[in-house]
């Protein structure tokens, strides 16, 4: 029976050592995770103890005595200490609860909902376009380093990342809404209604949010490739007579792609949080707009379950890029600075 | 300084730079006096093209747009400025420290700072001013916050590389200080790459205020700023497709300037010359200063 169970465990453990790792990884990072989220999350919270106001204050309005917001407070519990009041709002924010509008009185859950889908799909076009247009402009000037296509590209996209967003978005709107007529300039139809039309509204805002992600993907990506192709193996692989082809996709992008897989994790924050402006350019309803107008507004707890879902977003995403690093480079040693 | 006369000296993308740099540094100074005409006076002449009277023709309500460039240019650069100054003291000096202030503490910096990483510029900057209540500064002190962790990670990179240079050890064999070792051994070294840095970090942090200012955060309508007006012009278009030109150029030129004087004082320390005086044909692989 044990001999059995040993056959059967043996060649588990040996076929699988990658997954392992991978797994290793993904729970060292776990740790990291979760103090990470420790701490953005109280500063979070904390932010809205320094706001002047509270939910009394709001709730009765300007001509309300001190007193009776004072017992407003006391009786929801606004008046417990800042501790007890974070860890209450983490636990049921972990359960899906982020409470409810001062203002408005629909639960933050609900019109996160709402808004989120258009976030997400325009970041996730974004990052799309960021990977596929950066990434083949990069290996394009890795490929053909020091010749005009290199010079072009790195001159081109070191002059793009100069751009603010929201010039990039109204550049677009110029040429292709204003000029052409092709596209419109603003505006949002769920994927429901129509993909095209999805498209249509989100192809410009995605290409705008996408250049800074894209050039900076560009630029690592060729950096990595031209110092992987000094590496011998590049040689040995060339005296094997591989072709070019092979070498560039089976050897050198497998050891380049970590930087610019690094910078993706960094860009994924500014991809969510570039969104506000793209979404103010091209008049898009996503949280970025429910972030502006709530925070304008002093609705607190929209503002805190804003930043507590952008965070989670940005803290999943960052650990899919660190597991995928970890599976690219099997020899990727994690430092910490 | 030594080092900034050499680099000017031999790198004609620098002298450029820097020239485009002492202009802005000119606007900033003197373009609220510069400006021909005020920047908050309105006329009848509205969505006008360029002309002899107003060089860069005139806005939605008729105020002089050349004027309210000039005007606005304050806001906009000393802004990001402001923002790279609280990150490069909040990140530098911990960055700094975290190598010598033990485990627990070196432990919770890193967590700290990845915290920091974390948290998208935009949206936070939006909730710390909706918050306070209004003001260009508590943005920019909170976009600076966000920008520590760059700094931290360049400085203690370059601090744990120094920590066992044979200098360093022999100082600290000599019996001297860890705040004798870092400020007089570690720190002029650390320098450099942080320059780098915070030029590059200059740049992106007028990209985040033009940003905010063109979402009307922290600062009050009628005040000229380089982002508030591309966002007036985002409303007329159509009369008047080219409007955003100006301030856009005025922005893109500043950001590039600064990048091209961050690649040329990292591209002129003393190794990487002699690297390209020995192998001219090896291209160095850019260390990442974002």
């Amino acid at each position: 029976m044990t001999a059995v169970t040993i056959l059967e465990n043996e060649p588990r453990l040996s076929v699988r050592p990658r997954f392992v790792s991978t797994l290793l990884a993904a729970g060292k990072g776990l740790g990291t995770v979760v103090a990470v989220l420790l701490f953005a999350s109280f500063g979070t919270f904390a932010l809205g103890a320094l706001a002047g106001t509270s939910p009394g204050a709001v709730a009765l309005g300007s001509d309300a005595t001190p007193a009776a917001i004072k017992a407003f407070n006391h009786n929801i519990g606004y008046d417990r200490p800042l501790l007890v009041r974070y860890v209450d709002w983490l636990t049921s924010a972990l359960k899906g609860d982020l409470g409810t509008s001062w203002f408005s009185g629909i639960p933050v859950a609900q019109s996160l909902a709402d808004r989120l889908p258009v976030s997400l799909s325009l970041a996730g076009l974004a990052l799309l376009i960021a990977v596929v247009a950066g990434g083949t402009a990069g290996i394009l000037a890795g490929m053909k380093r020091r010749t005009l296509i290199d010079r072009a590209i790195t001159v081109v996209s070191g002059a793009l990342s100069t751009l603010p967003p929201f010039v990039a978005g109204i550049a677009l709107i110029v040429i292709f809404s204003v000029g052409l007529g092709a596209l419109p300039s603003g505006g949002y139809s769920p994927a429901q209604a129509g993909f095209g039309t999805w498209l249509s509204f989100l192809i410009l805002p995605a290409i705008a949010l996408s250049l800074d992600a894209a050039c900076e993907i560009t630029r690592q990506l060729r950096t990595g490739i031209v110092a992987a192709m000094d590496e011998n193996y590049v040689t040995g692989a060339v005296v094997r007579g591989l072709t070019p082809r092979r070498i560039m996709f089976g050897h050198v992008l497998r050891n380049a792609a970590g930087p610019a897989l690094a910078v993706v994790g960094l860009h994924i924050p500014r991809l969510i949080g570039g969104a506000v402006v793209t979404e103010a350019v091209f008049a898009l309803p996503g949280i970025g707009q429910l972030a502006r107008d709530s925070a304008l507004q002093g609705d607190i707890p929209v503002v805190q379950g804003i930043l507590l879902v952008v965070l989670g977003l940005v803290l999943v995403s960052n650990t899919i890029v660190n597991v995928l690093l970890e599976r690219l480079r099997p020899h990727a040693a994690r430092s910490d600075s | 300084m030594n080092r900034i006369r050499h680099i000017i000296r031999t790198n004609r993308t620098a002298r450029i730079a820097l020239i485009v740099l002492a202009v802005v540094a000119v606007l900033v100074a003197f373009g609220g006096w510069l400006a021909p005409y005020d920047p908050l006076k309105q006329g009848d002449a509205i969505l006008q093209g360029p002309s002899g009277s107003h060089w860069l023709g005139t806005d939605n309500l008729g105020r002089d747009t050349l004027s309210r460039l000039l005007a606005g240019s304050r806001l906009s650069v000393l802004g990001a400025v402001e923002a790279t100054a609280v990150g490069v003291v909040l990140g530098a000096i911990p960055g700094l420290l975290s190598v010598y202030i033990g485990r627990t503490g070196e432990w919770l910096l890193l967590r700290l700072m990845d915290a920091l990483l974390a948290l998208p510029f935009i949206i936070v900057a939006i909730a710390v001013t909706g918050v306070t209540g209004g003001g260009l500064h508590p943005a920019m002190v909170t976009v600076g916050v966000l920008f520590a962790p760059t700094f931290f990670r360049i400085s203690r990179s370059a601090t744990l590389g120094l920590r066992h240079a044979g200098y360093v050890e022999a100082a600290e064999l000599f019996g001297s200080s860890t705040t004798r070792l870092v400020a007089r051994h570690v720190w002029r070294k650390v320098a450099t790459p942080i320059a780098v840095a915070a030029a590059n970090t200059t740049g992106a942090g007028l990209l985040i205020v033009s940003s905010l200012m063109f979402l009307g955060i922290g600062v009050a309508p009628p005040a000229p700023t380089w982002g508030g007006m591309l966002a007036t012009d985002l409303n007329y278009l159509t009369q008047a497709p080219l409007a955003p030109l100006a301030p856009a150029l005025l922005i893109m030129a500043t950001v590039g300037a600064l990048n091209l004087l961050a690649d040329a004082i990292r591209e002129d320390t003393p190794a990487a010359r002699t690297a390209r005086v020995r192998t001219p044909w090896k291209e160095r692989a850019r260390v990442n200063a974002h």
